[in-house]
């Protein structure tokens, strides 16, 4: 039987004055089991909390509902009034009367006097069913987290670890300092601002108490006040910084130069780098942003961005041992690569790709011309002997990479040269034989032995004879025939071996006329060979169109400049003679039907259309296969002829022997030869140490997402030079490669991608050995009591603002970027200067409010430092240079608040700053400077500047990523993304979830001194928090009824904490048991629940369904 | 006083989003429409759609249920749930009899005073137009 207590506040005329409370009073005393009505005029207060108590005890009540404010104001007030007088304090209920009912009723007495008779009528329903609770003592983790190492989580980090308890801040950037770090001085003391913060800075860096997480971020929070549990992530930084000096001889040698960010954007920093030189912790950073699309596209992950980083810095030596890690053809693949890697180069997107292939070239040729030093051979550090078959570039590869893990390998080749097809395919004059025997030679120098003159017929002999694993890269070395009649009679030949033949020093003798057939790379070779034998009329028939013609473009354009014709959408169906003497061949149009297989649109021919060309031989190149007959027996083949191998490992149906180039994947390219060649070795190195070949492959690569063409100007790639056309009679060399100064310049078109191009430069030179590019990210996961969030907010971009000359004219500058110039330390060296001619300024014009009080261009607040830091630097501008004269164009200018800070603005004034109100109509250009034109409003007449340098003081907006950050965290922000107090008023830095602190910027836009002195408030309360002995946790949470749960286990996939489990009862049925500690008490299991069996706390079912009836 | 009709409106806010908005509107004088009576829960995903049936059963003319905005919610996932159990229980309710423009599921944030403010009347006005609710 419940005595119920209705004590109704007055809350001075915040209630009364809107609500008739007697009559309030009238109707609570006739609800059921109300057995006391009171009112009071301000029930919070101590009166007020002692009569509720006294109440409680005088009347023997149970039950208590308070019509006052919201309960989010004052329940807990309430509830230790309640305990206070020994009755349990969740038997209590409050009835809002204010928020929801005197305050958004005004005047409407009758109504608003109904409406709260309803809410407390609901109320006392409510409490009815209301059940005692205790609250369980849970321990408190005496440990802090502080997300952001600006100014503000600076501070609390101290404030915090000087109490003596351990602290861990967690800091994204790869130093401590925030934007105050990048500020010359601050207002009003016109301090350094290096010279306040770094001591700070360097007190966090060295307290025994702080752990300090720079480039990190916090991934994951869960758990409640007391206990918390939070997952870091910890960047790569690729260098350790345990080891790190902060010398910086990386930064000195590191290729790739970017913008600085510290520096907003008007000085530059390498990939390998240090924020500002006092930077804490003062460690330097690699910044390495994924794999660069080059590298990606390239099948065998040649990092072409490391050389030519490298060689855009002339260090042509360096650029070709980073080549060499991976495959050592750059005289070879540097001619007659198919470039995949150009297809994809980003800066194909600004003009043209970068001439990747050439310039891989030209550092094979740059080693050439001035001699190579003979290789140091591989040590030897393993026994198994590994053969390779075949000595094209899938073998050779093979060879190179297992060699150099220290195997002894031996490559057996049949014909009397290594090479395969580069030797014996592909010309002289696209590939000289002396660069493809002088990177054989280099592999042989290495250790590979070569048996040439060696065909391989049976794999046993080869196990025999001691070798423990096999790669047979035999290439695809016969000539398809076409089928048609008269194939073959003397006089047709077919490309390869015609090529081969020409390539063994062997004379062909042609006619005067020949017919190619075929659009490929062999037909494009024959032809241009056939015309260096002499051959006056060449034609080539292809059956399909230009754009299907699958020789690479450059090729096709050198040989049509050689006067070799193409016959388009023609195929021959005979071939001709008389008395057995070839006289020409019989073709007939062809018309491109729908697409086939390959995906290129089928050629069909078209009846009647046969036409018959002279010829005195052809020369048949329309595709290649694998000659069975030269393979040894035993081994599976696919439908097209090619052997079968496991995609992942390459490995043959016979244990130990792998396969991989043209011999599997039928004609195809140089680079993807290689590619197969190079995971061969890894399958054999993994078969001999008898480790498991498929874990980690294929390997998974990031490329890196957004690459920034801002700021980069349009600059045509060099063309290749090439032999002049009376000059191809012989076999000449045709393409002639870079000199060292076009290889420069094309090499410093590169974008730089991924950043940090792995050119390794920075690991021979650090003595600490503190670097390690395959660091990589770490999740560490911390236990703490409590949270401190001081993100911070950015500035914002002016030069977005192109309606002031931002992002237009070079002359408009943000502010951060003037205090760039200004600090000693800056990209100016201290000097402010004229971003257009580097001269000094000498007048100045401020726009304030840019982006502030503006919902259409920013937003609608005031970013409340910019008046102030207006003044500074029109200050400071004078100090620098007295001849500089500012004006301030303001809307309204206040130094807010006491102290001296109205002060300063008279003191720029006094300066000789020019303050006008107005608003600024244009920022125009005129005469090398610019106008900027205006309405003055106090004296109503336009004004015309003419000015050198235009400072837009540009707003406080938070930064875009916070909001998920706060998501993480559970905690409230508003549209802006500022984080939401608990109470605007009285609890400034806390929020709504017990545990979590703010202070700083995050919140809304605060100067220093308020930044810090938030720091220092959110800091007091984590240590009041830690200073308890235990805390009670939350009661309002879900148990589960037994008796009712059907144990479908509906509840456990709702949970959003992973609170419920299943549990099995001494009966055998399996039931839902929810943990109290992990329970938040959200109620979702409650709904999901069918038999009804869970009942939240404080929330349940009754008591929300007696809040309904009574209404 | 007036003898014009007045909707019944329940209104089911979460603690941590909704009642917290709907105190901002308080807090910053706002005015809207006396017919609406909030019921406080711990989030949108602990209203029962059985909650809002019972509602409409006692004689309610419309019912709001409005918690976080989705990705804001202080329980993570509350919010999801409550979607989907109310764009289902919206099509029951024109098999039951009762138009669904009588059951409004909202999104309104900690600071969105004015907004809450802004849709009580909306709601209200929408009822009022559409007049009492026959008995089921």
């Amino acid at each position: 039987m419940a005595r119920i207590g209705v004590f109704l506040c007055h809350c001075g005329s915040n209630i009364a004055g809107a609500v008739n409370i007697p009559e309030v009073a009238e109707a609570a005393r006739r609800l059921p089991q109300v057995v006391h009505v009171e009112d009071n005029k301000f029930t919070c207060s101590d009166p007020g909390q002692a009569s509720i108590q006294q109440a409680i005890t005088e009347h023997k009540l149970n039950r208590v509902v308070i019509g006052a404010c919201s309960p989010r104001m004052h329940e807990a007030t309430f509830r230790r009034t309640v305990a206070g007088a020994g009755l349990n304090p969740y038997l209590l209920e409050i009835a809002n009367l204010r928020e929801h009912c005197s305050w958004v009723h005004p005047g409407q007495v009758e109504e608003a006097t109904a409406k709260a008779i309803d809410l407390v009528r609901k109320a006392v329903a409510r409490v009815a069913w209301q059940e005692p609770l205790t609250p369980n003592q849970v321990g408190i983790t005496r440990r802090a987290l502080v997300i952001g190492g600006g100014i503000a989580g600076i501070q609390a980090s101290l404030d915090v670890a000087d109490a003596g308890y351990e602290v861990i801040l967690v800091e994204r950037e790869p130093s401590i300092g925030g934007h105050m770090a990048q500020l010359d001085k601050t207002f009003p003391t016109l301090d350094c601002s290096a010279c306040i913060l770094t001591p700070k800075m360097t007190m966090v860096g060295q307290h025994a108490n702080i752990k300090l997480m720079s480039y990190s971020e916090v991934e994951d929070v869960s758990g409640y006040i007391g206990n918390f549990r939070v997952k870091i992530k910890n960047n790569s930084r690729y260098i350790d910084v345990s080891k790190c000096t902060g010398c910086g001889e990386c930064a000195k040698v590191c290729p790739v130069e970017l913008n600085s960010e510290f520096d907003e954007n008007l000085g530059k920093r390498k990939a390998a780098y240090i924020p500002f030189p006092q930077a804490i912790p003062n460690k330097y950073t690699i910044d390495k942003r994924g794999y660069p699309p080059c590298r990606v596209a390239c099948p065998a992950g040649v990092n072409a961005q490391g050389y030519i980083a490298l060689i855009s810095q002339g260090k042509f030596k360096e650029a070709l041992e980073v080549l060499r890690r991976t495959m050592p053809f750059a005289g070879v693949c540097g001619r007659v690569c198919t470039h995949p890697c150009e297809q994809d180069c980003e800066r194909g997107k600004v003009d043209q790709p970068i001439a990747i292939r050439t310039l891989k070239r030209f550092m094979a040729d740059y080693e050439l011309k001035a001699g190579r030093e003979k290789a140091t051979p591989m040590e030897r550090t393993k026994e198994e002997m590994i053969a390779i078959v075949g000595s094209g570039p899938a073998g050779l590869a093979c060879a190179y990479d297992l060699v150099r893990q220290g195997y002894p390998v031996t490559v057996f080749e049949s014909a009397p040269e290594a090479g395969g097809l580069l030797r014996y395919g592909i010309p002289e004059y696209r590939l000289p034989k002396e660069v493809l025997s002088n990177e054989i030679s280099y592999i042989q120098e290495l250790g590979v032995e070569l048996k040439t003159n060696t065909p391989v017929k049976n794999l046993t002999e080869i196990f025999n004879d001691g070798y423990k694993a096999i790669f047979l890269g035999t290439g695809a070395g016969i000539s398809q025939k076409m089928g048609i009649p008269g194939e073959n009679i003397p006089g047709v030949l077919h490309s390869l071996d015609f090529l081969r033949q020409v390539n063994f020093g062997v004379k062909v003798s042609l006619g005067s006329k020949v017919a190619i057939i075929g659009g490929g790379n062999a037909a494009v070779d024959a032809a241009r060979v056939a015309r260096r034998l002499g051959v006056n009329e060449i034609t080539v028939v292809y059956r399909r169109s230009r754009a299907e013609m699958p020789a690479i473009p450059s090729e096709i354009e050198e040989m049509e400049q050689e006067g070799i014709k193409i016959q388009f959408l023609a195929a021959p169906v005979r071939v001709l003679t008389e008395d057995n003497r070839l006289t020409g061949i019989q073709c007939i149009r062809m018309e491109l039907g729908a697409p086939d297989a390959s995906g290129r649109r089928r050629p069909v021919p078209v009846k009647g259309a046969e036409f018959t060309v002279d010829v005195d031989n052809v020369i048949i190149a329309v595709g290649q296969g694998v000659d069975k007959a030269m393979l040894p027996e035993g081994l599976d083949y696919t439908n097209w002829g090619t052997l079968s191998v496991d995609p992942v490992t390459l490995q043959t149906n016979v244990d130990g022997v792998f396969a991989g180039g043209d011999v599997v994947s039928g004609p195809a390219d140089i680079i993807s030869a290689i590619a197969a060649g190079k995971e061969a070795a890894i399958s054999v190195d993994r078969y001999l140490r008898g480790i498991d070949m498929k874990e980690g492959r294929p390997e998974t690569v990031k490329r890196v997402e957004e690459v920034s063409k801002a700021g980069v100007r349009p600059k045509a790639r060099h063309s290749m030079p090439t032999l002049e056309l009376g000059k191809r009679k012989g076999f000449d060399e045709v393409e002639l490669g870079f000199d060292e100064k076009t290889a420069v310049e094309e090499a410093k078109r590169c974008l730089n991608c991924a950043v940090c191009s792995e050119c390794r430069e920075c690991e021979k030179v650090c003595e600490a050995e503190a670097i390690d590019h395959e660091m990589k990210d770490e999740i560490s996961e911390e236990d703490v009591g409590a949270i401190v969030v001081a993100t911070g907010a950015g500035v914002l971009d002016h030069t977005q603002f192109s309606i002031y000359g931002g992002g237009v004219y070079p002359d408009v500058v943000s502010s951060l970027q003037i205090e760039r110039m200004m600090s000693a330390a800056g990209p100016t060296g201290g000097e402010v200067l004229r971003p257009s001619n580097g001269a000094h300024p000498k007048e100045v014009v401020f726009i304030s409010c840019v982006g502030s009080r503006d919902e259409r261009t920013g937003s609608g607040y005031c970013s409340k430092v910019c008046c102030m830091y207006m003044a500074k630097e029109a200050i400071m501008l004078k100090e620098h240079d007295p001849e500089t004269h500012s004006y301030i164009i303001y809307t309204d200018a206040r130094g807010p608040g006491g102290k001296i800070f109205e002060d300063f603005l008279t003191r720029a004034e006094k300066a000789g700053t020019t303050y006008m109100r107005g608003q600024i109509d244009s920022v125009a250009r005129q005469d090398g400077r610019l106008l900027i034109s205006g309405q003055d409003f106090l004296t109503n007449e336009t004004f015309n500047i003419p000015a050198d340098l235009v400072v837009l003081a540009t707003g406080l907006m938070p930064n875009e990523d916070a909001a998920r950050l706060f998501q993480t965290l559970h905690i409230s922000y508003d549209s802006k993304n500022y984080l939401l107090q608990a109470h605007p008023k009285l609890r400034p830095v806390e929020t709504a979830t017990d545990g979590i602190f703010i202070a700083g910027c995050a919140v809304a836009p605060t100067d220093v001194p308020e930044s810090v002195a938030q720091g220092g408030a959110a800091a007091q309360y984590v240590l009041k928090l830690f200073s308890q002995e235990s805390i009670e946790a939350e009661p309002m949470t879900s148990i589960v009824d037994i008796a009712r749960c059907a144990g479908c286990l509906l509840c456990r996939q709702v949970c959003p904490f992973q609170a419920i489990e299943a549990e099995s009862l001494r009966d055998g049925r399996t039931v839902a048991s929810i943990n109290e500690s992990l329970c938040k008490g959200c109620g979702i299991c409650v709904v999901a629940c069918r038999p009804g069996a869970i009942k939240l706390r404080g929330f349940d079912d009754q008591q929300i369904l007696a809040e309904v009836m009574a209404l | 006083m007036s003898a014009e009709y007045q909707p019944k409106v329940i209104g089911f806010l979460c603690n941590w989003c909704s009642y917290a908005g709907a105190d901002i509107a308080g807090t910053s004088r706002m005015s809207y429409p006396q017919n609406i009576r909030i019921i406080r829960v711990p989030c949108s995903g602990r209203v029962d759609p059985l909650f809002v049936l019972k509602c409409f059963q006692r004689g309610a003319d419309g019912v709001l249920v409005s918690g976080c905005h989705p990705g804001d919610c202080h329980y993570t996932e509350g919010n999801y749930h409550t979607r989907r159990r109310f764009a289902l229980l919206r099509e029951f309710l024109d098999y039951l009899g009762i138009a669904k423009e009588r059951l409004r599921v909202e999104w309104v944030s900690a600071s969105e005073g004015q907004r809450f403010a802004e849709l009580v009347s909306d709601f209200t006005a929408e009822l009022t137009k559409l007049g009492p609710r026959s008995k089921i």
